[in-house]
């Protein structure tokens, strides 16, 4: 059975012994971030749940709720110590279901309470500075819904950073290579202000899913479905139209103000650095729907990696490039974009001809996350397990040649956010063929490996067994 | 109120703890930024702010539209 909510997922993070409370009064600066970075440092990574903040009596704020490998395996419903690379597999299984569209149902618990006029952001949110030079208080796993202007059977479900300015006032990122930038676009083409609603607090496939890279076309509501294995319910919004999970904590509504912009930032971001503060686009908040408990303020700490946002784009961002690039090639068998949101992509294929290893470097440049975010491009071969970083390295030190298996691709589209670039959005990628030489290349000198004796699987299952006996 | 981040005199308080008395934000209507009185000092204290973060004029200016703002579609 599917989670419902977020509620439903903390209780059984609970029961798994990966759940955190933290009774105690606690300040929202430093204490909520320094205690949610510790988490995500600590061997098991618990979700914390801060059930007492200064100043807001009726409040809580969960962290780090997909923050390890156990936890993302629960978020799965799968036995919290399943391997990365089976919950990998498993997604890609889960994929195949793709659409199971959601239902809309009108009686919604994120519509317990309904407020139009007399409202701050302040006082409905617990909010707080994530890391001390951000430039204000941040919404970091919101998930933002929107439509096409120019086709509105297109809604995209995203995770954008958003900063509380004022009472009524969001600014919001949106980076050129996103859906929402298409929309924002054509939007301001016309002069008109683009309808969202930002979920908050939801059931854990939400976030899961917003951050994944579909593509344009694709629902993001229908491949929640499809990774919980049950439609998810949602209810209209106020305004728009929009589809907004009925199972929300709470649903902000608004409006991005076409062809203005505004001072936002900086913010920390997955990189382990602050971004620039830039001119970006704001969204007037009209009305907020939430339920009538005790509010549970889901938010996302970012700093030297790994921190949550590390597992909670890793796999789905694999699944994704893997499927897209699997549909033209075959012989692709693993994908590895987990290293600071795919800046370091890895993958494994069979190679069918000399030189296909740049072939596929170039496919994954042309997939909607390939085109930004990833910089070093790793090839390696089908035998080389691209999630066992020991193989990965393994095959550089003996299959790679510098002067023939590598290429450098200069000024092209990089990710605003890597702080390594001298032009922010433009930088320099890199494809290491550390694929062995297929015809007609010059085979390898010693191109021989070793062969693994067929009884080691066996052996190594037999080994545990022995060493687990008292 | 002097705004930590740009220096700019106009900040003012607009919100306080919903518990009366932990403690109050402050916001600058020119750079946005938003405080609450509770920080740490090298958050609140302009003269403690660190110097790569504060925000002037010549900086303001230089900040780049993100998205670009596009051209007003012709009417046809």
């Amino acid at each position: 059975m599917a989670y419902n909510s977020l509620r439903d997922f903390l209780r059984r993070l609970e029961e798994e012994g990966q759940l955190l409370r933290i009774k105690e009064e606690v300040s929202l600066e430093p204490d909520v971030r320094t205690i949610a970075c510790a988490a995500t440092k600590s061997a098991t990574g618990p979700a914390i749940l801060f059930e007492k903040l200064r100043g807001y009596p009726d409040k809580q704020i969960a962290m780090n709720v997909h923050g390890s490998w156990a936890n993302h395996a629960l978020s799965l419903e799968m036995p919290k110590h399943t391997p990365v690379k089976a919950q990998f597999f498993e997604i890609l299984r889960r994929w195949d279901r793709y659409p199971l569209k959601p239902k809309r149902i009108t009686n919604a618990p994120v519509k317990q309470v309904i407020l139009k006029d007399d409202f701050s952001l302040f006082k409905e949110l617990p909010l707080f500075r994530v890391n001390p030079m951000d430039g204000g208080f941040y919404l970091s796993k919101a998930c933002v819904a929107a439509r096409d202007p120019e086709d509105p059977s297109n809604q995209n479900v995203g995770m954008y950073r958003m900063q509380v300015k004022d009472h009524k006032r969001l600014g919001i990122q949106i980076s050129a290579q996103h859906d929402l930038a298409i929309f924002l676009r054509k939007a301001e083409e016309i002069n008109q202000p683009l309808r969202v609603a930002v979920s908050i607090s939801n059931d854990p496939s939400v976030p899961f899913v917003a951050v994944s890279p579909l593509k344009y076309n694709e629902d993001e509501y229908s491949m929640m479905g499809a990774i919980r294995g049950e439609a998810l319910e949602t209810v209209a919004s106020e305004h728009g139209d929009l589809d907004v999970p009925a199972h929300a904590e709470i649903v902000i509504e608004g409006a991005i103000t076409p062809r203005k912009r505004f001072i936002e930032g900086p913010f920390a971001e997955y990189p382990g650095s602050y971004s620039t503060s830039m001119m970006q686009v704001e969204i007037e908040v009209d009305t907020i729907t939430r339920r009538r408990d005790t509010l549970i303020f889901e938010n996302l700490y970012t700093g030297e990696p790994w921190t949550e946002i590390d597992y909670l784009q890793g796999l789905n961002t694999c699944a994704t490039i893997y499927k897209q690039m699997k549909a033209d090639f075959a012989e692709v068998e693993a994908v590895n974009a987990m290293y600071t949101h795919g800046y370091c992509t890895i993958i494994s294929a069979k190679m069918r001809f000399g030189g296909f290893a740049k072939t596929l470097g170039c496919r994954l440049l042309s997939t909607p996350h390939g085109v930004t975010y990833p910089k070093i491009i790793i090839i390696v071969d089908e035998d080389v397990d691209p999630f066992d970083l020991n193989q990965v390295i393994w095959a550089m030190t003996v299959r790679f040649r510098p002067e023939r298996d590598l290429v450098i691709i200069p000024n092209a589209p990089a990710s605003t956010l890597d702080p390594a670039h001298l032009v922010r959005g433009l930088g320099t990628k890199i494809i290491i063929d550390a694929a062995r030489p297929a015809y007609p290349d010059i085979p390898l000198s010693d191109a021989a490996s070793v062969v693994i004796p067929t009884g080691v699987p066996f052996w190594i299952e037999e080994i545990q067994k022995r060493m687990a006996k008292p | 109120m002097i705004c930590p981040r740009c220096d700019d005199a106009t900040a003012f308080q607009f919100f306080e703890s919903p518990e009366k008395g932990a403690w109050e934000l402050y916001r600058c209507p020119r750079c946005f930024f938003v405080w609450r009185s509770t920080e740490e000092e090298e958050v609140i204290r302009p003269d403690l702010y660190d110097p790569d973060f504060k925000l002037n004029d010549e900086r303001i200016r230089q900040m780049s539209d993100k998205p670009p703002i596009p051209p007003l579609r012709r009417q046809k």
